[in-house]
C-alpha cells in the first residue's frame, strides 16, 4: 500500500502535489477540469491587504520553454478573498494555503492576523519581482528575511511557509535566516527576473519592462537551489520551478523537496497536477517505495 | 470540461501567411458559440510552451467540425502552419461569444484576421451586412456573401474592392444599423466604436490580448473596463471576454 502523505511543518497533505501561487487563481477555473480534492493542497493567488489592479498589459511574454509574467499581484484583497473566494475552496477536501504579500512588515502581520486559522497555512511571499514596493525587497537580504519571518510568525495561527526568491547571490543563507526566524517550511523558487524585447518595435514585450521567468526553462536552477537548501536546513521544502511531468516532480523530491508545486504547466495542461500524482505513484510502485521518505533527498551525490 | 485530442481535417494556406485549419470535435462543435475561441497546443514539446488562443471561424454542428483562421505571427503559429495531418490538443470552446440579437439590422465589421470570428455571427443573424477590410489580399469574402445582404470590401492598396479603410465605408451607412459587431486591429476597432457611439449604434467588440491559461486563472490578459463612476478596473479578456459591449471598454491612448 503506497503512502503519499507528507507533513510540511505541521501542514498534513494527502499527497505531495500542490498548485503554485499565481498560476491557479482561486481554484474555480480548474475545478471544471478535475476534482480539487485530489490535490495535496491549493495555493491561491498572492493576496494583499487592499485590492490591487496589477500592472498594465501586456503582462506575458513567451520565451524558450518558459514565459515571463508581470501581473503585479492583481487580487481582490484579503477580506474579499475570505468572503467570496475561500468558501468555494472549502467545498473540497484539500488544504488551502494563502500566499500573502505586502508593502510593509505591518501589512504582512495584519494579513496573517485576518486570515487567522481560516486557511490551513500561510505562504509568505517575499519574492514577487513584479511590484515596486515590498515583494522581493524583503526576500533578498538575510536580516530583512529574518525580521519579517519573525514578526509574521507571531501573528500566524497556522504553519508559516516562506517562499524564497532565486534572485539572490546565496539562497542558502536566506533559507537559513528564514529557518532561524521560525519558518515552519520553505517553498522555492519564485520566478527569475527576466526580460524580452520585440525586435521589430524595439520595445520590451512586457509593459512593465521586466518580469518573472517561469516554466521548464527555470527547472535546473530550481532543482539546484532545492538541493543546496535541503542540505542546509532542517525544515521541510516545497520545491517548484518548471515542473511539467511526474519525472520532474520526482527529480525535485530526489533533490530534497518534501512536496512539489505545479505552476506554469497548469496553463498548458490543466490536468497536469493530477497526472503528476498518478505518475509518482507508478514510480514508487516500480521502485518498491512505500513512502515518500524512501526516496526523498536520496540523490546519489558525490 | 477537458482538453481534447482532435483529429486534424485540413490546414491550408488561404492567403499569404494566412491559414485555415479544421479539426473534428463533436463536443466543441455542439457547444461553440460565435465569437468564442479555442486554445491550441501547437506541438507536443515544451517549445513553444504555451497554447495559442485562436477564435473560431466556422462551426459545423452536423459533422462535428470546427475551423479556425490564423495568421503566422511568430514561432507558435509558424509551427501550427506546418501541421498537415494527425491530431491536435485543443481546449475549448472558451470565453464569451457575441450576443446574437434578432430582429435588428446588424453589421459585422472586421479587419484582416479579425474577420474570421465574424462569419458565424453573420450566419446566425437574419438581417446582416458585412464590412471586411484587408491590407492587400482578401479571403472568405464569398462565405460572407452567402450569409449577408450586402458585403463591402476594402483593401489598403485597392487591389480588391474599395481602396482605403473599411471604417470609411461603415461611416457612410452607419445610420442604417441597430447593432455592430467588430473584431480587428485595435486602431480599427477604436474607430468603429467611435463611429457607433456618435450614431447611437450598439456595438460589441472582440478584444485581443496576450493570454496564458485561457480560462481566467493567470490574470495576464488584462483589459481595462469602465465603471459607472468614471473609474476603471481590469477584466480578463479570456474569461470575461473576449467579447465586450463597446461602452465598457477603455482603450489606452
Amino acid at each position: 500500500m503506497l503512502n503519499l502523505e507528507v507533513n510540511i511543518g505541521g501542514l498534513r497533505l494527502k499527497n505531495p502535489v500542490m498548485t503554485a501561487s499565481g498560476t491557479y487563481g482561486f481554484g474555480k477555473e480548474y475545478s471544471e477540469y478535475y476534482d480539487l480534492s485530489q490535490l495535496g493542497a491549493v495555493v491561491v493567488k498572492g493576496l494583499t491587504l487592499k485590492p490591487r489592479e496589477g500592472n498594465k498589459a501586456p503582462r506575458i511574454a513567451e520565451t524558450p520553454a518558459g514565459m515571463l509574467n508581470s501581473v503585479g499581484l492583481q487580487n481582490p484583497g484579503v477580506e474579499a478573498f475570505l468572503e467570496h473566494e475561500l468558501p468555494f475552496l472549502r467545498k473540497y477536501n484539500t488544504p488551502v494555503i494563502a500566499n500573502i504579500a505586502g508593502n510593509t512588515v505591518e501589512e504582512y502581520c495584519q494579513m496573517a492576523e485576518k486570515l487567522g486559522s481560516q486557511v490551513d497555512a500561510i505562504e509568505l511571499n517575499i519574492s514577487c519581482p513584479n511590484v515596486k514596493e515590498g515583494g522581493v525587497a524583503f526576500g533578498t537580504k538575510c536580516d530583512s528575511v529574518y525580521n519579517i519571518t519573525k514578526n509574521v510568525k507571531q501573528f500566524c495561527k497556522v504553519p508559516l511557509i516562506v517562499k524564497l526568491s532565486p534572485n539572490v547571490t546565496d539562497i542558502v543563507e536566506i533559507a537559513l535566516s528564514a529557518e532561524e526566524a521560525g519558518a515552519d517550511s520553505l517553498s522555492l523558487i519564485n520566478t527569475l527576473l527576466g526580460m524580452a524585447i520585440d525586435i521589430n518595435s524595439r520595445k520590451p514585450i512586457l509593459a512593465n519592462v521586466v518580469g518573472g521567468l517561469s516554466g521548464p526553462a527555470v527547472k535546473p536552477v530550481a532543482v539546484r537551489m532545492v538541493y543546496q537548501v535541503a542540505k542546509a536546513v532542517n525544515i521541510p521544502i516545497i520545491g517548484m520551478g518548471g515542473i511539467s511531468s511526474w519525472q520532474d516532480a520526482v527529480e525535485f523530491i530526489l533533490a530534497g523537496a518534501d512536496a512539489v508545486a505545479v505552476g506554469t504547466y497548469n496553463f498548458v495542461n490543466p490536468a497536469a497536477p493530477i497526472e503528476i500524482i498518478e505518475g509518482i505513484k507508478k514510480y514508487m510502485d516500480k521502485n518498491c517505495y512505500k513512502n515518500l521518505s524512501d526516496f526523498k533527498g536520496k540523490i546519489q551525490a558525490c | 470540461m477537458k482538453n481534447e485530442i482532435c483529429e486534424l481535417i485540413y490546414n491550408r494556406e488561404i492567403a499569404k501567411s494566412t491559414f485555415e485549419m479544421a479539426f473534428r470535435s463533436e463536443n466543441m462543435a455542439a457547444a461553440a458559440l460565435p465569437g468564442q475561441f479555442v486554445h491550441l497546443k501547437v506541438n507536443e514539446g515544451l517549445y513553444p510552451l504555451l497554447r495559442r488562443p485562436i477564435s473560431i471561424h466556422r462551426i459545423d454542428k452536423s459533422s462535428g467540425v470546427v475551423a479556425i483562421i490564423y495568421h503566422i505571427m511568430g514561432q507558435g503559429t509558424e509551427e501550427l502552419s506546418k501541421k498537415q495531418s494527425g491530431y491536435i490538443d485543443v481546449m475549448g470552446p472558451l470565453g464569451n461569444g457575441f450576443p446574437i440579437i434578432e430582429g435588428k439590422k446588424c453589421a459585422v465589421v472586421g479587419g484582416g484576421i479579425g474577420t474570421a470570428p465574424l462569419l458565424e455571427v453573420a450566419k446566425n443573424l437574419s438581417d446582416c451586412d458585412a464590412y471586411l477590410g484587408f491590407r492587400n489580399c482578401t479571403y472568405k469574402v464569398e462565405e460572407f456573401e452567402k450569409s449577408c445582404n450586402k458585403v463591402y470590401v476594402t483593401t489598403e492598396d485597392g487591389s480588391v474592392g474599395y481602396k482605403g479603410y473599411i471604417t470609411e465605408q461603415l461611416e457612410k451607412y452607419i445610420s442604417e444599423y441597430d447593432i455592430v459587431y467588430t473584431c480587428g486591429p485595435k486602431v480599427m476597432m477604436k474607430k468603429v466604436v467611435d463611429i457607433c457611439a456618435s450614431n447611437n449604434v450598439e456595438c460589441y467588440i472582440s478584444i485581443e490580448e496576450r493570454m496564458g491559461c485561457g480560462i481566467g486563472a493567470c490574470l495576464v490578459c488584462a483589459c481595462k473596463i469602465k465603471e459607472e463612476n468614471g473609474d476603471w478596473h481590469y477584466k480578463k479578456a479570456c474569461k470575461d471576454g473576449p467579447v465586450f459591449n463597446a461602452k465598457e471598454v477603455l482603450f489606452d491612448a
